[in-house]
């Protein structure tokens, strides 16, 4: 067991920087992009690059998506028919068209449970694969452990200039980094890129300055940046490292990589109205930007999904969409040679209950959730686990969060056994059961 | 009974030629000092380690395994290592003979207890095997579901439970008494069958030898009257090393019987700072290449010590160099102490400029304005410092400086409590300081907090944390720096404090009571009612047996039918005798002004986590407690030291040093006061939702108003739990933001802002750069800079405008305005 404490942990990385930079090496060498996860002998598993994972926030009913209950009496089946995938013997919900489709391509967890029947502490659960140490209430945003991108960004480095983590356009509720500290915070993107004047917060020239102008000001800057650079590499300068990221933003700027993904309108219309004209559709298609500029985690925060009322009135016009734009994602990352090496996720905090309520809703449901997946060799054309005939609950092969957790993990080629420490100097497993589920591997 | 007869006895002499450089060559022996004067043990393996130092110019120069050892007596009675460990091998009398150079002395010996062994008790013998070996640590099978099944206590704090495990559980195959040596508990370690932590006991171990006769022995749940461990010392207490010097450390325990026994092989170590001191599972300290202080903790059966070890710089400065420092605090005399044992030199006092903003950005959290700036650099008093501090503290941003920090600390999450207790909670914060309340008040008034949460803002500590644990946890480490919640669930790893002692902590908080809305989803809106109930108590988890309400470290008090048990709580932490209180506040103002802590993290007052300069935190904590705990009298006292005012560039040997405050250290300002700073700058007014007009970021009630520029540059998070501190350091984020933020492209440029209004003025270029540079800096350029920006400085006043605007954005985005200095 390793001792470390808050200061412990900062001073000695300092003092680490400050060895690294006496034997030579890069003082940063931290920021460098590291390995990208490939398979290996040792870790045949890890063959995701990069993973989207698309949370529909609420918790999207696993009725009216990929767990349709017709048998059921018809306050719990409700409006919507099944209809048949490609693959024989499994059905999907009446909306879901195009996934039924390419069902060859798919794996759907049908027995995905955990006992957290709110909105904050779900969350926390599905994007942590850790519990909420205490009760927390529905409207809560809490992080008591890692997030799976936070922690994806701390093993992986940034790659081509761009952040290793993304969301889009806001951090989910428990999308935080907790312990590892803020530089592994998703770096945002609120702005709607189906806005004809999308672009990038920050880096991008505000509007008002022209290349020449800024161009201008960063001479000015280099001339009057006069402050002293303590060189010692004892001294850990903290400046220093402030000039590096600011080298790395303007890397950023120019990097004709970032600024290409970035660049939304380059896509022909085709492709843009291939994906939906709409904001979910097209964050889905600046996400498949990202993977291919090399970022390694993108989560796609699409809010709306807890359907207290009117659950058909809404799913009626929401699932096409959300059909739309997946299968579209799904099939142009294989066109692009990307499917093989990105891993897609589709879920929420919850499903939802069996019985529809007075206003023509579901409401929470945590015994039971469809998890959809995809790409990174997963094996196609699978259905895990199932509920029982009226889904109440996951009655067959019943996995964890942990588990699933777990999975993605091990397609991006990190072990989820290993041991963090907190800033407490607390020894913290990255998932506390590191069983992932079997099937998703080939 | 099997006594394991060992492969290689080696019980003569055994001579190890270092090839380390002996700078005692000629240290007289008289000065060489042998530990321990007599050796008795006890049982086959049983073992003492034997310690030689000398002291070379204040530093301690270990001699161990140099000495050539020799076993003066008849049989094989005991076997001595390259590490200089006497083990139990067979029971006799005889003498150590110990030599080194002229140094010739022996050490009476007494082994007893091998022929006919006694027998071994689980709690006091075979747990700290457990221990020893990490078989029970938390990346193992300690952790909380255990390791492949097999599940022991955190560093064996439940017996019961890890007695269960290896007799009751795994279908009996951990340990079989018919045939110890089949017993999963003996194959798995020692590689005799596979074992997913690898080999950590060898077949010829004494705690091989332990854990068989153990088994052997029928697996004895407990041996009666066997004595248990009261503490633990270590040899030597303080060592000075030079850089990559090495020093063994010696173990000792004392029993409830009063004997003492060696348990150095026993004993796990851990450095509190490994690069400048590292130790081994043996106890052998190795200095490492850098100077500093580092805490080298010894744990034994739930016990703690700690060696200190000081590795200072290996050529000292002279006497000289310190006898001229300046002392114009107690402050500063304590830190010069501290350096000259270092052996190094403080940097040179910080230009006045330097000085001057960082007493505006510590003190009222904003730099100076270019008037303010002006007033100070021109002033000839020669007492302007300790003036200007005066002021500052007078300053009514003074308040909303302290306070947002404080609020950083209590803060809840408005989507936990409500909003209205959110605010209420603020303004409850705003106004103690407003009110400069002294210290030990405001803690009394926040522990003791009864009433409605829509009257009372105090109150809402209680809405936010509802449970005694909660409580404990959060009073604990917030007002005595002790972090209790690794004992909430098992023994504190780096204390002595077991959950017995969370749970009577917790006992004070089991009578507070709750009436009116609870917390409830998703908007906890209403209003709620805090009081002191008739009834309620604390169990502990494992023995639910009722806890009476007990301090840390003290005995169980007695509360009066009808009062509250708080008021004993807050009595006791206040009282001038407790160790934390004082301590723990002075650290925390310490670190704010001073860019870290005497003790890092501030609230993580433990021995194993020993402050810098212990007497300069006394000190500090004496002053704040003589004045009434008035906190501004404390930051009169740090902000007029010399130590205060020293540059950031360091000496010529200083540059390594990181806690002992020979230089300032450089910081990234806080999100707040940067934000707060640019508002003077540019002139542009601030645009907070749910504020009123011209509200400052350091006013802001809750960090759910929303701001990307506050986001980027880090903020309390009231989602984490506990709330995390800030990240301090500088991110990409933070870099973009600076370069490209729309928002700050147009504070810049406003239209009624500073830059718009320098153009239209009648000044000459040289006044307008001039100016600039005090609003952003707070200092005048100097005669090159000078010449730098004016170049080429338009007469026309639109142009003008963008060329001041380039200007201030240009020394905006530089270290010189994002840090201080």
């Amino acid at each position: 067991m390793d001792f470390m404490n808050c200061a412990g942990v900062r001073r000695r990385s300092f003092l680490q920087l400050g060895l690294g930079g006496l034997l030579g090496g890069t003082v940063f060498q931290s920021l460098t992009s590291q390995l990208a996860a490939s398979p290996t002998a040792a870790n045949p598993a890890a063959v995701a690059k990069s993973c989207i994972l698309i949370w529909l926030d609420g918790g999207p009913t696993h009725y009216e998506t990929f767990d349709p209950k017709p048998l059921a009496p018809s306050e719990i089946r409700g409006e919507f028919a099944p209809i048949p995938t490609q693959t024989p013997g499994y059905h999907f919900s009446q909306h879901m068209t195009k996934l039924a489709a390419m069902s060859n391509k798919l794996a759907v967890i049908r027995s995905i449970c955990h006992e957290q029947g709110n909105h904050g502490a779900g969350n926390h659960y599905m994007m942590t694969g850790a519990p909420p140490r205490i009760p927390v209430g529905c409207g809560a945003f809490v992080s008591f452990h890692p997030s799976m991108g936070s922690a994806v960004a701390h093993q992986r480095g940034h790659q081509n200039g761009l952040p290793a983590y993304f969301s889009l356009p806001s951090m989910t509720r428990s999308g935080g980094p907790n312990f590892l500290g803020a530089q592994y915070a998703p770096f945002a993107v609120p702005n709607d890129p189906n806005n004809t004047n999308f672009r990038v917060r920050d880096v991008a020239l505000p509007e008002g300055v022209n290349e020449e102008r800024f161009e201008r000001r960063q001479s000015v800057r280099r001339r009057v940046d006069q402050l002293v650079r303590i060189t010692d590499a004892a001294a850990a300068d903290p400046v220093r490292a402030l000039d590096e990221y600011y080298q790395q933003g303007q890397d950023l700027m120019l990097s004709s990589t970032a600024q290409a993904a970035f660049n939304i309108h380059a896509e022909s219309d085709e492709v843009r109205q291939a994906y939906g004209r709409n904001s979910f559709g097209q964050r889905a298609l600046l996400s498949r930007r990202l993977v291919e500029a090399g970022v390694p985690f993108v989560v796609l925060n699409e809010g709306g999904w807890d359907h207290h009322t009117n659950l058909f009135t809404s799913c009626s016009k929401r699932l096409p969409e959300v059909d739309n734009t997946v299968a579209t994602l799904i099939s142009d990352l294989e066109q692009r040679g990307l499917l093989d090496s990105t891993l897609v996720v589709m879920l929420g905090e919850f499903g939802r209950t069996p019985k529809i309520n007075k206003d023509g809703g579901r409401d929470h449901w945590s015994n039971a959730m469809s998890v959809l997946m995809a790409g990174a060799k997963i094996p196609g054309g699978q259905i895990i686990g199932a509920t029982d005939r009226q889904g109440y609950s996951a009655v067959e092969r019943v996995l964890s969060p942990e588990n699933f957790v777990s999975s993605i993990y091990r397609k991006l080629g990190l072990d989820p056994n290993m041991v963090l420490y907190t800033p407490q100097g607390r020894p913290s497993h990255l998932v506390s059961d590191p069983t992932p589920i079997d099937e998703l591997f080939a | 009974m099997p006594v394991r007869p060992l492969a290689a006895v080696c019980s003569f002499v055994l001579v190890l030629f270092n090839t380390s450089v002996l700078p005692a060559a000629d240290s007289p022996a008289s000065r060489i000092v042998v530990q321990p004067a007599a050796i008795s043990l006890k049982g086959q393996g049983a073992g003492a380690q034997v310690v030689l130092t000398v002291t070379e110019n204040g530093r301690q120069i270990d001699l161990t395994r140099e000495a050539e050892l020799e076993w003066l007596g008849a049989g094989n009675v005991v076997q001595i290592d390259d590490h200089r460990m006497i083990s139990a091998m067979g029971d006799g009398q005889g003498e150590l003979r110990v030599r080194l150079r002229s140094l010739d002395q022996r050490i009476p010996v007494t082994v007893t207890g091998v022929t006919v062994p006694p027998p071994v008790d689980f709690d006091q013998e075979v747990q700290p095997v457990l221990t020893k070996f990490s078989c029970n640590a938390g990346t193992c099978h300690g952790k909380q579901r255990g390791q492949n099944g097999f599940q022991l206590s955190l560093l064996g704090f439940d017996s019961d439970f890890d007695f269960d495990a290896l007799v009751k559980e795994g279908r009996g195959r951990r340990t079989s008494a018919t045939v110890p040596v089949s017993s999963l508990l003996l194959q798995k370690p020692c590689g005799g069958v596979p074992h997913g932590g690898g080999v950590r006991i060898t077949k010829d171990s004494p705690a091989y030898d332990l854990l068989e006769r153990w088994i052997a022995d029928g697996l004895p749940r407990r041996i009666d009257n066997t004595p248990v461990v009261l503490s633990v010392a270590v040899f030597p207490s303080e060592v000075v090393l030079g850089r990559e010097s090495r020093h063994q450390l010696r173990v000792v325990a004392t029993y409830s019987d009063g004997s003492e026994r060696d348990v150095t092989q026993w004993a796990s170590f851990q450095s509190s700072d490994a690069p400048i001191a590292e130790v081994d599972e043996r106890g052998l300290i190795t200095a490492g290449s850098i100077l500093g202080d580092a805490a080298i903790m010894a744990r034994f059966q739930g016990q703690i010590t700690v060696a200190s070890v000081l590795v200072p710089h290996p050529q000292p400065a002279e006497a000289a160099q310190y006898a001229n420092l300046p002392i114009p605090t107690y402050i500063d005399g304590l830190v010069w102490k501290r350096l000259q044992k270092l052996g190094i030199t403080p940097s040179a006092e910080a230009p006045e400029a330097t000085v001057l903003r960082r007493l505006y950005l510590d003190i009222i959290g904003r730099g100076p304005t270019a008037e303010e700036a002006r007033s100070y650099l021109d002033s000839t008093a020669s007492d302007k410092r300790s003036q200007l501090i005066d002021s500052l503290l007078q300053h009514p941003e003074y308040a909303e400086h302290w306070a947002s920090k404080w609020a950083d600390l209590l803060r809840p999450n408005p989507y936990h409590v409500g909003i209205k207790a959110t605010l209420n909670y603020d303004q409850w914060i705003r106004q103690a300081f407003r009110r400069n309340m002294p210290y030990d008040q405001f803690v009394r008034e926040l522990v003791t907090a009864q009433g409605s949460t829509f009257r009372h803002g105090n109150a809402t500590l209680y809405r936010n944390r509802r449970t005694p644990d909660e409580l404990t946890t959060q009073i604990s480490q917030l007002f005595l720096g002790v972090r209790l919640e690794c004992a909430k669930c098992h023994q504190h790893p780096f204390e002595v404090y077991s959950q017995r002692d969370f749970y009577s902590f917790a006992a004070f908080f089991a009578r507070v009571g709750r009436k009116g809305t609870g917390i409830s989803a998703p908007i906890s809106g209403s209003e709620e009612f805090i009081f002191v109930a008739d009834k309620g108590s604390v169990s502990h988890p494992l023995t639910g047996e009722t806890l009476t309400p007990k301090p840390l470290k003290g005995e169980p008090l007695e509360i009066a039918v009808g009062a509250d048990p708080r008021e004993a709580l807050v009595d006791w932490m206040t009282a001038a005798e407790n160790p934390y209180f004082s301590r723990v506040i002075a650290n925390r103002v310490w670190a704010d002004l001073m860019g870290r802590g005497l003790v890092e993290p501030v609230d993580d007052l433990r021995g194993t986590n020993p402050p810098s300069n212990p007497e300069l935190l006394d000190a500090l904590a004496d002053d704040l407690k003589s004045h009434g705990y008035d906190l501004k009298h404390l930051i009169r006292s740090i902000t007029n030291s010399q130590v205060y005012a020293l540059s950031s560039v360091p000496s010529e040997t200083n540059a390594a040093d990181h806690r002992n405050f020979s230089r300032h250290y450089r910081q990234r300002l806080r999100a707040e006061t940067l934000y707060d700073t640019l508002t003077q700058i540019t002139g542009d007014a601030d645009r907070f939702d749910a504020m009123p007009a011209d509200s400052r970021a350091k006013e802001l009630w809750t960090v759910r108003v929303d701001s990307l520029f506050l986001d980027a540059f880090s903020r309390q998070d009231p989602n984490q739990d506990p709330p995390c501190e800030r990240n301090t350091e500088p991110t990409i984020v933070q870099a973009l933001h600076l370069m490209n933020s729309k928002d700050l492209y147009q504070r810049v440029t406003a239209k009624d802002g500073r830059a718009a209004d320098l153009a239209e003025r009648e000044l000459s270029p040289e006044q307008i750069v001039e100016e600039v540079y005090l609003a952003v800096y707070g200092r005048r350029p100097s005669a090159d800079e000078l010449s730098i920006a004016v170049t080429d400085f338009p007469t026309d006043p639109k142009d003008r405008r963008v060329l001041i605007e380039d200007l201030m954005w240009a020394l905006i985005n530089t270290a010189e305005f994002v840090f201080e200095d």
